[in-house]
């Protein structure tokens, strides 16, 4: 097949590149830098007012720098490192020692996938359709009501709407807790009070990225669909007398969709570094706070098991996009 | 002539401007202003003129998608559906969405991407059709079009690729055999065969010929090419700024051209054996936001007198079928049969 030799096999092979050459360049950052991390351990120890033997600071050198995978010649280390990779281990982490980076990740994700995923598309599904539907009937008033609502709402900071929304919802008029993914103590089970404790924790967190994201795709998505409506195909619909119903979502949104599809990969594909700033605002337990903190505290073995999940987070979902786009847009071929 | 001829569309005294709100402003573009048209059934009518000259939006008026910025300002529009006149301006949108297709259809130019960039050509099909005849199934649907389809001559599987997959020439005839398939009485071409290199073009204007002659039905083209409307017109109404100025046959328009301006458009037609460059109309059109006084075409032409400048002349009939608008043509007879 034309299309496996002439497009799959080389953009799978490009695929592999990219991310082997992400993960090398995690991999040397921390080395090219002149901090030494046993060396900063070993000061934060003895920073803490424990004092170590004298004797055995050799030994706890040549752990540290075992856990750490720092023995050997920067070669050996690399192999080692793709080995650990392969079986899932990113080491220790430095700070919250002796935690394992892979335990503190599998710990996060829950949190930010729950909460990202389900925003993300919640805010592209229907902000794209209100959007869309403002876009066609731009003389409606409704329409002229949420573009202004839009139009306020889209250039608010962020961090500023979301703690507004604590203020007043929580801090005011306490219908949604303060902070946290959990009520303290609640014990992770599949049982309805736990379900629900968790998304009434969610609420606020997602409400405003729902808010944030969804005003973002109403207006490009807006913007698009107005273009479309002014191309001659919709014009062409029209003249045929074809029913309004048709014309719009056929013709206009279906077209006016294409590059939002890309936007959604891509937004996919970022929630693996987390949403920093929600999680900050609301005390919530996900991968932004935990990659805000290894890099506050140059925690190498944390950020690079972070920034991993990244690299393939993002490089997959453009892979996936481009070997679907073309069942979204028959004008795209790769063959 | 036999017959009394049946009219099928006619208009009154259509005025179709654009208004346009230009800073507090209002800028009129007269683009059909006092058009008098009376259009009979089973024939091929031309319209010709100058780019600029108003002969897209005369077509949206007639089609009856007068949307804004475009207004009708005066006249009226009347269709003859079945053996009842109907004033068609006066229609809700819907009577006006239901009359499309059926009763009267549209061809887009050729050069246009006219076509949903991802829909196969049978759903856009499918599209067109229910949009107005309810009840059928899909295979119905498919059926009346492949039958006609090879009817038309067009390759079988013409309506299984997407419009990216045809050429201009392919796509503009699946525009033809789309606007006739619930054979309409009335079809609207806008300039249908530019854009389309000469031999496809012979193809095309053949095709519609072919239909015309089959559907016994009404075809109003517009092109600003003289050389087609002699391949394929009956008659043919010239325009000039936003106005009709000669009317005849397309023998008459060809071998007895009255008004100058028709005069300039059959000379600058390329002869066979003829190496000069042919001339065309001196000047430019006039802006149709700015009409100078009188005959708009006094400005450029080469017998202007005095009363051109100050009043528009009304026609003269030469015969039953000619009438020009002249201060030259038919003198003390205007607006008589001659
Ligand atoms: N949508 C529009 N808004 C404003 N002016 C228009 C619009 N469409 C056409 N016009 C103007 O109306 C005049 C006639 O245009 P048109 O009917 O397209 O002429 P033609 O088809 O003969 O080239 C031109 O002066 C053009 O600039
Ligand atoms: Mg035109």
């Amino acid at each position: 097949m034309a299309f496996l030799k002439r497009y799959l096999i080389p953009r799978l092979i490009q695929y592999v590149l990219v991310v082997w050459l992400g993960i090398t360049v995690v991999f040397l950052i921390p080395r090219l830098t002149p901090n030494d991390p046993v060396m900063a351990m070993i000061g934060m120890i003895r920073a803490r007012g424990s004092t170590l033997e004298p004797g055995s600071m050799d030994g706890i050198i040549a752990d540290l720098t075992e856990m750490y995978g720092l023995q050997g010649s920067w070669l050996d280390q690399y192999w080692a490192f793709w080995g650990r990779l392969f079986r899932g281990d990113f080491g220790v982490s430095f700070f919250q020692f002796p935690a394992r980076v892979s335990d503190l990740i599998a710990n996060a994700m829950p949190w930010t996938l729950g909460l990202l995923l389900t925003t993300t598309a919640i805010s592209w599904v229907v902000g794209n359709i209100i959007g869309g539907l403002a876009g066609y009937y731009t003389r409606k008033g409704w329409s002229r009501t949420l573009d202004a609502i839009a139009m306020v709402v889209r250039p608010l900071p962020y961090y500023i709407f979301a703690f507004a929304l604590l203020l007043l919802l929580a801090g005011f008029m306490r219908w949604f807790p303060i902070t946290g993914g959990a009520s303290l103590g609640a014990i992770p089970s599949f049982t309805w009070a736990y379900i629900k404790d968790v998304l009434w924790h969610a609420f606020l967190p997602a409400l405003s990225l729902v808010v944030l994201g969804g005003a973002v795709n109403f207006q490009i998505m807006k913007l698009l669909v107005q273009n479309v409506n002014a191309e001659s195909f919709v014009q062409y619909a029209k003249l045929g007398g074809v029913t309004e119903g048709r014309i719009v979502r056929k013709y206009v949104i279906r077209n006016a969709l294409l590059p939002q599809i890309t936007g959604l990969a891509l937004s996919l594909g970022q929630i693996f570094s987390g949403a920093l700033i929600t999680e900050i605002v609301y005390g919530y337990p996900g991968l932004g706070m935990l990659l805000y903190n290894s890099i506050v505290r140059a925690d190498y073995n944390l950020i690079m098991g972070i920034t991993i999940f990244s690299i393939v987070g993002i490089t997959t979902a453009i892979l996936i996009v481009d070997l679907a786009y073309p069942l979204f847009d028959p004008r795209v071929r790769y063959y | 002539m036999t017959a009394m001829k049946q009219t099928i569309l006619r208009t009154d005294q259509l005025q179709a401007f654009y208004v346009l709100d230009m800073q507090g402003a209002q800028k009129i573009v007269k683009a059909v202003n006092n058009v008098e048209m009376r259009i009979y059934e089973n024939e091929i009518y031309g319209i010709a003129g100058e780019s600029g000259c108003g002969k897209t939006t005369l077509l949206k008026t007639l089609f009856n998608d007068i949307v804004p910025p475009l207004r009708l300002v005066g006249g009226k529009i009347y269709y003859r559906i079945g053996s009842e006149e109907v004033d068609v301006t006066t229609l809700s949108p819907e009577e006006k969405r239901k009359l499309r297709m059926e009763y009267i259809s549209y061809i887009p130019q050729g050069s246009m991407s006219v076509f949903n960039p991802v829909l196969k050509l049978k759903e856009t099909y499918e599209d067109f059709v229910r949009s107005h005849v309810s009840g059928q199934s899909r295979e119905a649907i498919f059926e009346l079009a492949y039958k006609q389809i090879l009817t038309l001559g067009l390759p079988r599987n013409i309506l299984e690729v997407y419009p990216h997959q045809l050429s201009g020439g392919m796509r503009q005839r699946v525009t033809i055999a789309l606007a006739s398939l619930l054979q309409p009485r009335i079809m609207i071409g806008d300039e249908p065969t530019t854009a389309l290199d000469v031999v496809v073009q012979r193809g095309v204007i053949q095709m519609l010929k072919d239909i015309q002659q089959n559907l016994q039905n009404t075809i109003i083209l517009v092109t600003h090419d003289m050389g087609v409307h002699a391949n394929i017109a009956d008659r043919i109404g010239i325009m000039y700024a936003g106005k009709i100025v000669e009317e005849g046959t397309t023998g008459q328009i060809f071998s007895r051209p009255q008004h100058p301006y028709t005069r300039f458009l059959i000379d600058s037609l390329p002869r066979f054996g003829d190496k000069n460059m042919r001339s065309s109309v001196p000047g430019s059109p006039p802006s149709l936001a700015d009409l100078p006084t009188g005959c708009p075409f006094h400005p450029r032409c080469p017998h202007a007198q005095d009363i051109c400048t100050r009043q528009m002349p009304d026609f003269s009939h030469i015969d039953e079928n000619h009438k020009v608008a002249c201060w030259f043509v038919g003198e003390g007879h205007h607006g008589q049969v001659a």
